[in-house]
């Protein structure tokens, strides 16, 4: 143990995978069948030792079904139970070969994409886990053999469908478009404009679809400026592309400097259209190598530049990979705050997090449009504006609203979920993959920890996104675009995770949410007000877990409850004693008439 | 030193120093600014300097503002009393009665003086400084994270800015230079008498233990039938340092346990200072006096003392693992540097250098040993000593730490403040020395009680759900530790705040009842006078009385609405207490030796009940050599024991203090900076909770109709 003293456990009731059976459980059969989802069909099942990293070695048997990996222990006291989808598994390797000494030596190494791995120790007699590997590595890699992903087979039922709550027309119009300046364009219809852009886009007036297609040739994979989000005021509005093809002869474009002229002209202020480039000034300098560039002075005069320094998906991958090296299996102890800083993950956030307050400040309190792109559009761009929106429109902040958000601004302008999250794939060293989702949610959580009422969804919401983001039970993040997804027909095939969601609200509702609107949060973000998401990144830990159900929240559920039952009995009271002195003149307040003094929060 | 221009003021010109200033002066600054009149000085203060029109410059979140009002200097503080807005309800009370408001600071709590202008640097005011310019921004950085900044009005020139700048420079510096006569001031004079009138107001269910009645019901409430209270210390012959009253074990009479004072360090014996309901029993003492000697026949009664009935006896030297007080100090002051606003620090390098203060790592080290003490407690019944060479400083800390850990009923206001009572204002933590509140000595200063509120911080944030305070009440506790009016922190033992009220009461005058103003008539005065001599209580207020410096309003604050009062008994765990060490720790513990060391979490057996004569204790290699191993035993054996849950059936609370589980206290040490974070709670929850009071009000209304 790397650690080297007595802890006890902050929360301690175990860890989730571990249930304590009465003693007297004898009830409890060796052979009870697994949890299943509908559409879930077992495949093996096989005695093996679960070397815990906590909890040492301990005995079970392992079942592989075509979703998930479930490992029960021997022992029923306590039962140790693992429960993982096989959609987070990155990577399987055999570890020892047939003559490995030592004890556990043989076996399998599961490297997992939410921040764990998991060893199995097998009898080395016999090749005893050749069957088990390929199995495993058969479904978990579902794409790379020739197989569906869980999700089409899925055969769940909900009572909410969660298809229905992204649909880019009602929420254009929510934001009150099109209107003089705006208008809804449906030349990308067949996906002809651009091949990883929604099909339903909003764009100036004043602009024709012919000069939509010139501005889309000059913009890198055809993504042109296109509107995000318009201030219900001031009219300014946040825009989304990929870069220039500027090139290292530092070509020009007529029609897209017109265009961005066009845009800075639509809420009818003098002032300049502010150009926010989500990367560091050297990395777009580079980038003209390949074709790309930023936009220069001479050639948009009547804009402004900013480099927002945030680093590719490459140095975000690594920055995670060193956060996983300080805290699974044990956390780093001796220098833990140096050794976190080492990582660079919570500067990451930070940088993102000051990115996009400076789009919504200068949205908001600037009244000036803003272009935001980093090289093709699709990552740090989606991190900047969809959390500007966040900021800016409390909207976003509700349940419904937030999913409202991901499927706009993630899903359907072409994050490459596919590529970055390598659902069903093989190949874990991939160079396309890469945490900037969930570098997203982590901004997003950041920010419910210092606005705590301003969230209608908790924690708890923010983690069943990121477990099916890898699960691959929901076809809610497959794919990197909509024309793929349209072609593979996930809506018909497959469920949303919404879905899901929105069936059991309860469990991701904060129950501190006060209803604020129009009121644009802006988060410190300041390594001295940042934190590290213990509750997600060190989750696996059972020694660092806070206590769940956090207590401060139950508290709050029970005099809630408490409340309800006041409100019953004082009507009933009022209805007898009313009853009885019904002659006399004394009134009493109504418990409804109460409650007009007494603020409600809901 | 006068240079060319006009502009330049000298300080010194405006000797004498205001503090030495009659009262006829500061009438007449009163009538000179008729500002001053509004001003609601406590007895004994006086205004020295005053400027109206002064903002206060208040960042937030939601934008950066200022609130307009005057800003006044007076012998005891700097107070800005804002102007009413329209909005204000004409005659609503003003809180600014209060000595500690958020507008206020205390002369001594002031840590640095810098005036702005802009067309200059900014400069560091002191008593001898030149002012050369004109400030138009002041900012007063005080002892307790906060910083303040006033902007004069805009026109820059009004010489009041001049006038009232010098005045707190100057006030400021005479408080520090004649701190060594505090008590003799005028000032602290009247301020005693004014006290007195609002003494009925603490909250009786705090326990001083100054009396022999608070040491018996406490005694009580834990159950501890073996031990009785002895009065041996009470004319404080035995030892200066220590309180008057003493747990001791009841066979042992008063005149065996005199024999035993030698024994220790400042006489500083072994004592009682909680017990568990499992039958064991936490004690604290000073190290062995270099001169005692074990072949003494009276070192059976240290034998008695340390075993108290128990059969085995662990102590448990509180040093080691934990940090000096010196090391204490340094780190707080690298802590203070580094969180100020304008602390060099660039951002990206914040993690490492907050690391490289390590003041979460003192912390982590202390709440991790008062862990493995309070485990050591829990598990069978024994009897556990703290021992800490002069036992008045990381004892009091892990003492009390370990009783907030085990003992439910130090987790509400009145149980905690009587903790505090107990095991640091009566057993003699050096509040003067080390909180340098009279600022004439730095050598002693050491923030050991600031450390111990993180501590408790620290577990308020791990456990939100069982305390009956909160982090508010803790910041004003926190704060309450700078405010120089108050006898908690004002004296290093019992036995010093006693001698100086006892002189305060012979010379006592008169002892108005009725509020702060004026002497009442003779016969109330005489009456008045009387009582507080029959009383024999204390003349300064003990900080508790939290209704002098905090209003209705914000004292409601200090309740924690999602406590969860205990299942069961809210005094103390109920009895039975679950075998928490594993087999092999219990095996090493059945050996035939009665006295063991417990260091690095682990346990080593003592031959020699007088480990301080074979020099075993400062051998530290031994130990150290086999801990390790026993270590990893015991950790084991914790893990696997179905006893992981933090919220114990009997109550006891186990942190953890892995590193991301330890963080930074920022609404405390982060106030200065510019971004204010809003409070802990939603503040919803409050409401709702007052909201059901309410409901309840009217419910039992309609029930009784």
């Amino acid at each position: 143990m790397a650690s080297s003293s007595p802890k006890y456990n902050s929360n301690s009731l175990e860890s989730s995978s571990i249930k304590r059976i009465p003693k007297d459980g004898t009830k409890w059969e060796q052979n009870e069948e697994i949890p299943r989802l509908p559409g879930e069909t077992s495949i093996t099942d096989k005695e093996v030792i679960y070397v815990c990293p906590f909890n040492g070695a301990v005995k079970g048997r392992l079942y592989v079904t075509n979703y998930r990996l479930y490992l029960r222990s021997v022992e029923l006291d306590p039962v140790v139970i693992l429960d993982v989808p096989l959609g987070v598994i990155a990577r399987i390797e055999k570890m020892g070969g047939a003559s490995s000494r030592g004890e556990n030596s043989y076996g399998l190494d599961i490297t997992c994409k939410d921040m764990r791995n998991l060893r199995f120790a097998l009898k080395q007699e016999g090749h005893s886990r050749r069957d088990i590997f390929e199995i495993l590595t058969k479904y978990a890699f579902p794409q790379s053999h020739n197989l569906p992903f869980f999700a089409f087979v899925n055969e769940e039922k909900f009572a909410e469908n969660g298809w229905m709550v992204y649909n880019p027309m009602p929420e254009y119009r929510r934001q009150g478009l099109p209107n003089e300046q705006w208008r809804v364009t449906f030349i990308n219809e067949h996906y002809g404009l651009c091949d990883t852009y929604p099909s339903l886009l909003v764009v100036p007036y004043n602009a024709t679809d012919d000069d939509l297609k010139k501005v889309s040739a000059f913009r890198s994979r055809n993504r042109i400026p296109v509107l995000s989000w318009i201030h219900p005021e001031n009219q300014a509005v946040v825009m989304r592309s990929s870069q220039p093809l500027v090139g290292m002869s530092g070509k020009r474009n007529k029609d897209d400097e017109r265009y961005l002229d066009i845009i800075r002209d639509a809420n009818g202020q003098i002032s300049k259209l502010t150009i926010y480039d989500a990367r560091p000034s050297v990395n777009a300098v580079a980038n003209k190598a390949t074709g790309g560039g930023y936009e220069g002075d001479d050639a948009y005069p009547n804009a402004e530049l900013f480099f927002l320094d945030i680093h590719n998906i490459h140095v975000m991958r690594e920055s995670l990979k060193k956060l996983k090296d300080i805290v699974y299996p044990n956390v780093e102890e001796s220098h833990w705050l140096s050794s976190l800083e080492s990582t660079h993950w919570l500067e990451h956030i930070k940088l993102v997090l000051t990115g996009a307050i400076q789009v919504a400040d200068k949205v908001s309190s600037g009244k000036s449009s803003v272009l935001v792109h980093c090289s093709d559009g699709w990552d740090r761009t989606a991190q900047l504006t969809s959390l500007a929106m966040l900021m800016l429109d409390s909207y976003y902040r509700t349940i419904v609203g937030f999913e409202v958000l991901v499927q706009k601004e993630w899903i359907s302008f072409g994050h490459k979920f596919a590529s970055r999250i390598g659902h069903g794939d093989k190949n874990h060293a991939d160079a396309d993959r890469s945490p900037i989702f969930l570098q997203f949610i982590d901004c997003v959580w950041q920010m419910s920890k210092q606005f705590p009422t301003a969230f209608e969804f908790n924690e708890q919401f923010l983690i069943t996104i990121l477990d099916h983001l890898y699960s691959c039970r929901f076809g809610t993040f497959l794919y990197n675009c909509e024309s793929v997804r349209e072609k593979e027909k996930v809506t018909e095939r497959t469920l949303s995770l919404w879905s899901l969601i929105n069936s059991e609200k309860a469990k991701h509702t904060n129950p501190f949410y006060t209803k604020e609107l129009n009121r644009a949060l802006y988060p410190v973000a300041s390594m001295r007000h940042l934190e590290l998401w213990v509750n997600y990144y060190i989750r696996w830990n059972p020694r660092i877990r806070q206590q769940q159900p956090n207590p401060v929240e139950q508290r709050y559920m029970e005099l809630l409850a408490l409340r309800d039952d006041y409100m019953r009995r004082l009507e009933e009271l009022q209805i007898t004693n009313n009853s009885k002195i019904s002659n006399s003149s004394a009134s009493s307040a109504s418990p409804s008439q109460m409650m007009s003094h007494v603020q409600t929060h809901f | 030193m006068l240079s060319g221009s006009k502009n330049s003021f000298k300080i010194q010109q405006h000797e004498p120093g205001p503090a030495l200033r009659g009262p006829k002066s500061s009438a007449m600054n009163s009538r000179r600014n008729k500002n001053c009149q509004a001003f609601p000085c406590i007895p004994g203060e006086h205004v020295l300097e005053a400027a109206a029109h002064v903002r206060k410059i208040v960042r937030s979140r939601d934008g950066k503002g200022s609130i307009l009002g005057t800003l006044y200097c007076t012998n005891l503080r700097v107070a800005f009393v804002p102007e009413p807005t329209p909005g204000d309800a004409v005659g609503a009370p003003r809180c600014s009665t209060r000595l500690h408001s958020e507008h206020d600071v205390a002369l001594l709590c002031i840590r640095r003086l810098v005036a702005v202008n802009s067309f200059t640097k900014a400069k560091v005011l002191t008593a001898s400084s030149t002012l050369k310019f004109i400030p138009e921004e002041l900012i007063l950085y005080c002892r307790d994270f906060r910083v303040l900044r006033f902007r004069f009005h805009d026109s820059g020139l009004e010489p009041r800015a001049c006038q009232v700048t010098l005045a707190i420079v100057q006030a400021q510096g005479s408080s520090s230079v004649s701190a060594g006569m505090w008590y003799d001031t005028g000032a602290i004079r009247n301020l005693e008498n004014a006290w007195l009138s609002t003494e009925e107001s603490s909250s009786s269910s705090t326990l001083l233990f100054e009396r022999p009645c608070d040491w018996e019901k406490e005694l009580r409430r834990l159950g501890a039938a073996g031990w009785r209270v002895s009065p041996v210390n009470e004319r404080f012959d035995m030892a200066t340092s220590l309180p008057k009253y003493l747990w001791v074990p009841s066979r042992l009479l008063d005149n065996e346990l005199k024999r035993a004072f030698g024994h220790f360090n400042a006489r500083r014996i072994p004592r009682l200072c909680w017990h568990h309901p499992g039958g064991s029993d936490l004690l604290r003492a000073a190290g062995f006096h270099a001169d005692s000697d074990p072949e003494k026949e009276d070192v059976r009664s240290v034998e008695a003392l340390m075993l108290a009935g128990h059969a085995q006896c662990v102590i448990v030297e509180t040093a080691v693992d934990l940090p000096s007080p010196a090391e204490i100090q340094l780190s707080y002051l690298k802590l203070r540097a580094l969180c100020l606003p304008d602390s060099s620090v660039a951002d990206e390098k914040w993690l490492s250098a907050l690391e490289g203060t390590r003041w979460l790592e003192h912390v982590r080290a202390c709440v991790r040993k008062a862990c493995e003490v309070a485990v050591l407690l829990a598990e069978r019944s024994r009897s556990i000593m703290l021992q800490e060479s002069d036992d008045r400083d990381l004892n009091c800390l892990l003492a009390s730490l370990i009783q907030v850990l085990s003992d439910p009923h130090t987790r509400t206001q009145s149980g905690f403040q009587s903790l505090l009572q107990k095991e640091w204002v009566v057993a003699g933590h050096p509040f003067l020395q080390r909180l340098n509140l009279l600022r004439d000595n730095d050598r002693e200063e050491s923030p050991v009680f600031l450390l111990f509120l993180d501590c408790v911080w620290q577990l308020l944030q791990q456990f939100p759900a069982s305390f009956e305070f909160t982090e508010t009440y803790l910041l004003a506790l926190h704060d309450s530790s700078y405010i120089p009016f108050f006898s908690t922190f004002l004296f290093n033992c019992q036995w010093e705040r006693d001698r100086r009220n006892q002189h305060r009461a012979s010379n006592q005058i008169y002892a108005p009842v009725n509020g702060w103003r004026e002497p009442p008539p003779l016969e109330i005065l005489q009456k008045g006078g009387r009582l507080v001599k029959e009383k024999g209580g204390p003349y300064l207020p003990t900080i508790w009385d939290w209704a002098l410096r905090y209003t209705t309003q914000q004292r409601s604050q200090f309740r924690n609405p999602a406590y969860a009062r205990s299942r069961g008994s809210t005094t103390v765990p109920n009895g039975k207490s679950a075998p928490l060490g594993g087999d092999k720790l219990e095996a090493a513990l059945s050996g035939s030796g009665t006295m063991y060391l417990f260091a690095k979490g682990a346990l080593s057996p003592q031959t020699h009940l007088f480990p301080w004569k074979n020099g075993s204790l400062s051998k530290k290699g031994w130990w150290r050599a086999q801990s390790s191993e026993s270590l990893s035993e015991q950790d084991r054996s914790l893990r696997s024991s179905p006893s992981g849950c933090p919220l114990q059936p009997e109550g006891l609370l186990l942190p953890a203090s892995v590193g991301p589980l330890i963080r930074l206290w920022r609404r405390c040490y982060l106030r200065g900076s510019q971004e204010v974070q809003r409070g802990l709670f939603a503040s919803t929850l409050g409401e709702l909770a007052e909201e059901l009071d309410l409901l309840r009000g009217r419910l039992t209304g309609e029930g009784t109709c």
